[in-house]
């Protein structure tokens, strides 16, 4: 990962995203393989690798009892870094985040999202290299989620701080640098979003209706791969053949919605995960 | 250095915290009081020991025990709270690592069950004559206490994954520790086997400790009594550090 990336780590449930985190934050040994942060492995170098993380796990880990200044003092301290100009460095971050006016307010006071918004502040004020959030914007309303993308944007920004996060919204992960698809504990696909989704083929058809199997084996020839089977119809990628797509894709042949559009994330995700769910079943 | 400044940060956050919650306050200080009244006077009247003392008096090291104990014990195993809201994971993954955030916690859970201890201990010539000196060497009992119960503390929170098992440890751990320790009856006057458990418990020890400082008979040696608190400090305090390190456990939450 190259400094001040954007890197969405993307996977259905149990595919092992919170595991990865974990590993790469040194909570958890590998039973297999090994893991580095920059070239420190994780294991045997957890000191070395721990100084340069900055960790936002699935719930925020803030304090309800400490006021958040004091909450913010405590994430310095464990960081080793109580003294010497703490108090600065503490004020710039409330000032930068919006959290000064609440700054002698008990944590437990705030709410769900500014709760959030600490909680990054928290992991992001010792100036760690690399911060690993695990899904930091479920339960975020927009304007919080907003505010939460800004702030990292401009630690990015301001410290080249790379950035490696998990969710499960896709648009989230769209504004990547990078994204990594896990599925049943594998790596299924790594790459820029435009380009994972350039993989997929150069135009989608989403076809419903009870005609859409065949449609889709009609195209078979013409190089449509099945992005993803639904309970309305299938999903094609398509190379070529958009002109057979008008042919065999009509109302006649049991075709009740037939949409065109240009390939999205979306669909990587979905050609991969169902693969790799089709692979396991097998 | 680094390190010291972790630790110094649990201490401060656990003090704040503490300080922060009245209800606990209060019943950490209420429940040796309720001790002392309810079992050291309730029992005077039909309880008797060989000692030359009062019962309420027999009884009153017990009330100091239980405030150390459960003041100790109890803040530690509060860690269980700190792993079911995500805070413990986040302390693991420091820099610094495991030993200063469980040396830290210890301390402060050791300043808490010292703090309680010495409330009952100032209350003390109130129910018996003691003087300067023998209080000051009971202060120091109730240090030594109040070390080794905030690392057994600690050592039952590494095997504890939820806060609802609380409870049950209040009633499964921590008084049978108090019960078989000597501070309800002599423990030449209980069945062989609870007197065979009764030396495998610190508590017996601190409570032997008291007795000494406090001028009662006393059924140790002050030598055997440090030595033994020392142990469970030492045990206790490596274990926990054993089964808390992450490399060696799966951390849960």
């Amino acid at each position: 990962m190259p400094a001040g990336a954007l890197v969405g780590l993307l996977g259905p449930n149990g595919a092992g995203k919170t595991t990865t985190m974990l590993l790469l934050a040194t909570l958890l040994a590998p039973t297999r393989g090994r893991a580095a942060l920059f070239g420190h492995d994780v294991t045997r170098e957890r000191r070395r690798a721990r100084e340069a993380l900055g960790l936002v796990f699935q719930e925020p880990s803030v304090d309800g009892l400490l006021t958040v200044r004091e909450n913010l003092a405590f994430a310095l301290a464990l960081a080793g870094l109580a003294d010497g100009g703490a108090g600065g460095r503490i004020d710039a971050a409330l000032a930068a985040s919006g959290l000064a006016r609440f700054a002698g307010q008990q944590a437990r006071t705030l709410s769900g999202g500014w709760r959030r918004l600490l909680d990054i502040v928290r992991a992001t004020l010792h100036g760690p290299r690399l911060l690993i959030l695990d899904e930091p914007t479920v339960g975020l309303d927009p304007e919080h989620r907003d505010a939460m993308w800004h702030l990292l944007d401009a630690e990015r920004r301001a410290r080249g701080t790379t950035v490696l996060f998990s969710t499960h919204y896709l648009e989230e992960a769209a504004d990547a640098d990078r994204v990594v698809l896990l599925a049943a504990g594998r790596v299924v696909a790594d790459g820029a979003p435009a380009e994972l989704a350039a993989e997929v083929g150069t135009l989608v058809a989403e076809v419903d209706g009870p005609g859409a199997a065949r449609v889709a084996e009609a195209l078979d020839a013409a190089g449509a791969t099945v992005i993803a089977r639904t309970a309305r119809g299938v999903r094609l990628g398509l190379r070529a053949g958009g002109e057979r797509l008008a042919e065999v894709a009509t109302p006649e042949r049991g075709v009740t919605r037939l949409v065109v559009r240009a390939p999205s994330l979306d669909d990587a995700y979905l050609l991969h995960t169902q693969a790799a769910r089709a692979e396991g079943a097998a | 250095m680094s390190a010291l400044v972790v630790v110094r940060g649990i201490v401060v956050r656990d003090a704040r915290r503490w300080l922060r919650q009245g209800s606990r306050l209060a019943a950490g200080l209420g429940r040796p009081f309720l001790w002392v009244l309810f079992v050291g006077l309730g029992f005077q009247g039909i309880a008797r020991v060989d000692e030359g003392i009062p019962y309420s008096a027999y009884a009153y090291p017990g009330g100091i025990a239980m405030g150390v104990l459960f003041g100790g014990m109890l803040t530690a195993i509060s860690t269980v709270y700190d792993r079911e809201f995500g805070m413990l994971r986040l302390m693991l993954a420091s820099p610094a690592g495991t030993l200063p955030v469980l040396a830290g916690r210890t301390l402060s859970a050791a300043l808490v069950g010292t703090l309680q201890g010495l409330v009952v201990l100032a209350a003390a010539p109130l129910a018996m004559p003691v003087g300067p000196a023998q209080l000051a060497a009971g202060a120091l009992a109730v240090v030594a206490g109040a070390l080794a119960s905030a690392a057994l503390g600690l050592l039952v929170a590494s095997r504890l994954t939820s806060v609802e098992n609380f409870g049950g440890v209040i009633n499964v751990v921590l008084f049978p520790m108090l019960f078989l320790s000597g501070a309800l009856a002599p423990l030449d006057r209980m069945p062989a086997a609870f007197r065979v458990a009764a030396l495998a418990n610190p508590v017996t020890y601190l409570l032997d400790l008291l007795r000494h400082a406090l001028g009662q008979r006393a059924a140790f040696g002050v030598a055997t009594d440090l030595l033994a608190l020392a142990l469970a400090f030492a045990l206790a305090f490596g274990g926990a550090a054993l089964l808390f390190d992450p490399e060696r456990r799966f951390l849960r939450r």
